[in-house]
């Protein structure tokens, strides 16, 4: 067996075998059953919820009927109260304070000639309270116009039924469309766990590392292997425990999504959560593929920090910029997601330290064509190559030092003569 | 044992090491012949840890070569025949014994079920079958030493190479590993060990060779260079009483064309001859006999491996053998 594969095994066994394992494995299908029951159950739980207004209505229009008409339209539970357009501020500010109501609506005497209302109140930051009120006033208002032009109110209220809408579906062109909420979802969803995992698994070879040799193991090991099967074998046998795990979970998540009305109903909530759109096995192939390349790339930076520290707390400090690195794309996720064919994500998505976690975002989202995915590859893997190279030169000194931290220009001396 | 007979097992050939202006071994030349306890002595940072580490593929040589057994360079296929007990040497502490003494086996190439058996074999040796599911954490700093020879030697060497093995050994277990040196090289097998501590060589070597500042300054049969270095010339003198010896040196001791130094040792005085051989010491005694001095002790004595280092590195710098002063004077 060849010494790389005698380390990958060890790596492997000896970390699937903790408790720790365990209990983390475990734990996923624990988070997964809350990131789907919480969010329902806080939409049943909001739904439920009354939200209650203090209306000062100074336009001298009597909005208020029709605001209260205009505001059951909207999806929030309002419960409005009409205060006397002479009210106080103060007196109202301190209705909030002792929780008596939400917040109150002021609307000015110019309302109907364009004057902005006001609302204040302590769930202002809510887009959807703000969206619903905007709605009610709006017909509120258009009514009062409509009847000031003369229109009477059944004509009114009959040129608004039906109601119009809008389904956005995501679609690049080719004409099978997908539901555009469902869609952003699952990409966001695997970007997210594209980067919590390569992000926790480099880590860990980080950690390796600097175990090796805080327990001064590293010479005796790299005296019958070289540092680049040390190398090597590390990152695979530490890959792999991550692969195991994200394959069980994969197949617990399946089986939720699967059974999502069921498990649902255990927690008495009903309706199905968010329905994800199956995932076909090309997907499935391009994401493991992403997480397996952006692995790499990152295990290897990581994996030539640890050789250059000999604690954890000095590994604190050197993989800020790495950390950041692998963040800059979960800060970018939008300009992907809102515009998924843009500039933009054409651009971040090409550049190796972030693909990996943007890529397959971008490509469920149906903004990649297939040169896109196939060149974005080719540039990772040789960025990997790079990458490598220069690590394993840094890890095959770094290793055998303790102590002191090298400078930038040791590091450069490290890299050019090994 | 001379062992000059048999082919070496290790051959450098002008290796020479820099590590930036720094000279860490100058071309070095030895051979360690197959069979012996050869021990690799120098002074702290004279460059042994260095040598050891190039002939362990873990660094190359800048100039020169290194050739092992039958012509092979330093790696993969020789290091399977090689046993490693580094400096900085250390164990997985997670890791149950007896699969942390399988893993180095099999890291040296054997298979999993070999190593398996080997490793039960050396628990039993060493004492520690009853830890064998332990984890390594879980045993005292004593018995993982025990288990870090055992890792060393499972894959059965041809050349177990050892890096100041002594040191940080408690006196039972350096003389486990005495034990296993010797058992070692009585069942054919070659030790090559570095060190600075003269007194541990001395007692188990075969072979020696001194290093000072990256350089060899001498090598050869242990038994060889001592009667060399002493060369019949130093002889150990004790008197009767204070004023013999008082007037020893006054008269006899005095001739510098009979002795060249002296130096007080504890409970008797070491004296070098001007001379070689016999024939100055017999010389010495009739003088001293002839001029009525009491003696207690006359006897022709070698030189510790001590005193040749010292007097090899430099003799003012005696207070400090053992440090990498020695190296710089």
């Amino acid at each position: 067996m060849p010494e790389w594969l005698v380390i990958a095994r060890r790596e492997f066994v000896e970390r699937v075998r903790t408790i720790w394992f365990l209990i983390v494995t475990l734990l996923g299908p624990v988070a997964m059953t809350a990131l789907m029951v919480v969010p329902a159950w806080l939409t049943v739980r909001a739904s439920r919820e009354t939200v209650i207004i203090q209306v000062v209505d100074r336009s001298g229009h009597k909005l208020f009927p029709d605001l209260v008409t205009g505001a059951a339209l909207a999806g929030v539970n309002f419960d409005l109260k009409e205060a006397p357009p002479g009210a106080d501020d103060a007196h109202l500010l301190q209705s909030i304070r002792e929780e008596k109501i939400n917040g109150f609506l002021v609307i000015p005497p110019d309302a109907l000639a364009g004057q902005s209302a006001t609302y204040r109140g302590d769930n202002a930051s809510n887009f959807r309270i703000k969206v619903s009120l905007v709605q009610a006033l709006n017909y509120a208002a258009v009514k009062a116009r409509a009847s000031a032009a003369g229109i009477a109110a059944a004509t009114f209220d009959s040129l608004r039924s039906p109601p119009v809408d809008v389904v956005a579906q995501t679609d690049n062109g080719s004409g099978q469309a997908t539901s555009g909420e469902a869609s952003f979802m699952t990409g966001f969803v695997v970007m997210f766990i594209l980067y919590m995992s390569i992000l926790l698994y480099a880590v860990n070879v980080l950690r390796s590392v600097i175990q090796e040799k805080t327990s001064r193991v590293v010479e005796i090991v790299i005296s019958a292997a070289s540092p680049r099967a040390l190398m090597l074998g590390k990152v695979i046998g530490v890959g792999g425990v991550g692969l195991f795990q994200l394959g069980i979970w994969a197949v617990i998540s399946l089986g939720l999504i699967h059974f999502r009305a069921e498990v649902l109903g255990l927690f008495g909530l009903s309706g199905s959560g968010f329905a994800l759109p199956p995932l076909s096995v090309v997907d499935v192939a391009i994401i493991l593929a992403y997480f397996a390349l952006g692995y790499f790339l990152y295990a290897a930076i990581y994996a030539a920090i640890g050789a250059m520290v000999s604690s954890e707390q000095e590994a604190q400090q050197l993989q800020m910029p790495v950390v950041l690195l692998l963040i800059l794309p979960v800060a970018c996720v939008q300009m992907v997601s809102n515009d998924p064919r843009g500039g933009a994500a054409q651009l971040l998505t090409a550049v190796p330290f972030w693909s990996p976690v943007l890529m397959p975002m971008r490509y469920l989202l149906g903004g990649a064509t297939w040169t896109e995915v196939a060149t974005s590859l080719a540039i990772l893997l040789l960025s990997i190559a790079a990458v490598v190279a220069v690590a394993g030169r840094i890890y095959r000194i770094g290793v055998l030092m303790y102590g002191k931290r090298p400078s930038l220009r040791e590091l450069g001396r490290w890299i050019r003569y090994s | 044992m001379s062992g000059e007979l048999r082919p070496p097992v290790l051959r450098l050939r002008g290796v020479t090491k820099r590590y930036g202006d720094f000279l860490a071994v100058g071309d070095l030349s030895v051979e360690i012949p197959s069979g012996v306890i050869y021990g690799m002595l120098g002074p702290n940072g004279a460059g042994k840890t260095t040598t050891l580490r190039m002939v362990n593929d873990i660094l190359a040589p800048d100039e020169g070569e290194i050739r092992l057994f039958d012509d092979l360079r330093p790696g993969r296929i020789a290091g399977r025949r090689i046993g490693y007990l580094p400096e900085e040497r250390g164990l997985y502490p997670k890791m149950r014994v007896a699969d942390e003494l399988r893993f180095f086996g099999e890291l040296r190439g054997l298979g999993r079920r070999v190593a398996s058996q080997r490793a039960g074999r050396w628990l039993e040796r060493l004492d520690l079958t009853q830890w064998a599911r332990n984890k390594v954490q879980d045993l005292s700093k004593g018995m993982q030493q025990k288990v870090q020879f055992a890792a060393a030697l499972l894959h059965e060497p041809e050349l177990l190479i050892l890096d100041e093995p002594w040191s940080g050994l408690d006196p039972i277990n350096a003389e486990v590993l005495r034990e296993i040196v010797v058992a070692e090289r009585d069942a054919g097998r070659t030790i090559l060990f570095s060190t600075h501590l003269m007194e541990q060589a001395e007692q188990i070597c075969d072979h020696v060779c001194l290093i000072v500042r990256g350089r060899k300054v001498l090598d050869g049969p242990l038994d060889r260079i001592k009667r060399e270095a002493a060369g019949d010339r130093l002889v150990a003198l004790d008197f009767v009483d204070p004023a013999a010896e008082a007037r020893a040196r006054d008269s006899v001791l005095a001739d510098p064309s009979l002795v060249s130094a002296m130096r007080a040792r504890r409970g008797y005085l070491e004296v070098e001859m001007a001379g070689r051989g016999q024939e100055p010491a017999d010389r010495l005694l009739a003088q001293l006999v002839g001029q009525g001095i009491g003696l207690r002790r006359f006897e022709l004595v070698q030189p510790s491996l001590h005193q040749i280092f010292v007097d090899k590195v430099g003799a003012e710098n005696s207070q400090k053998v053992g440090t990498a002063e020695v190296a710089r004077a």
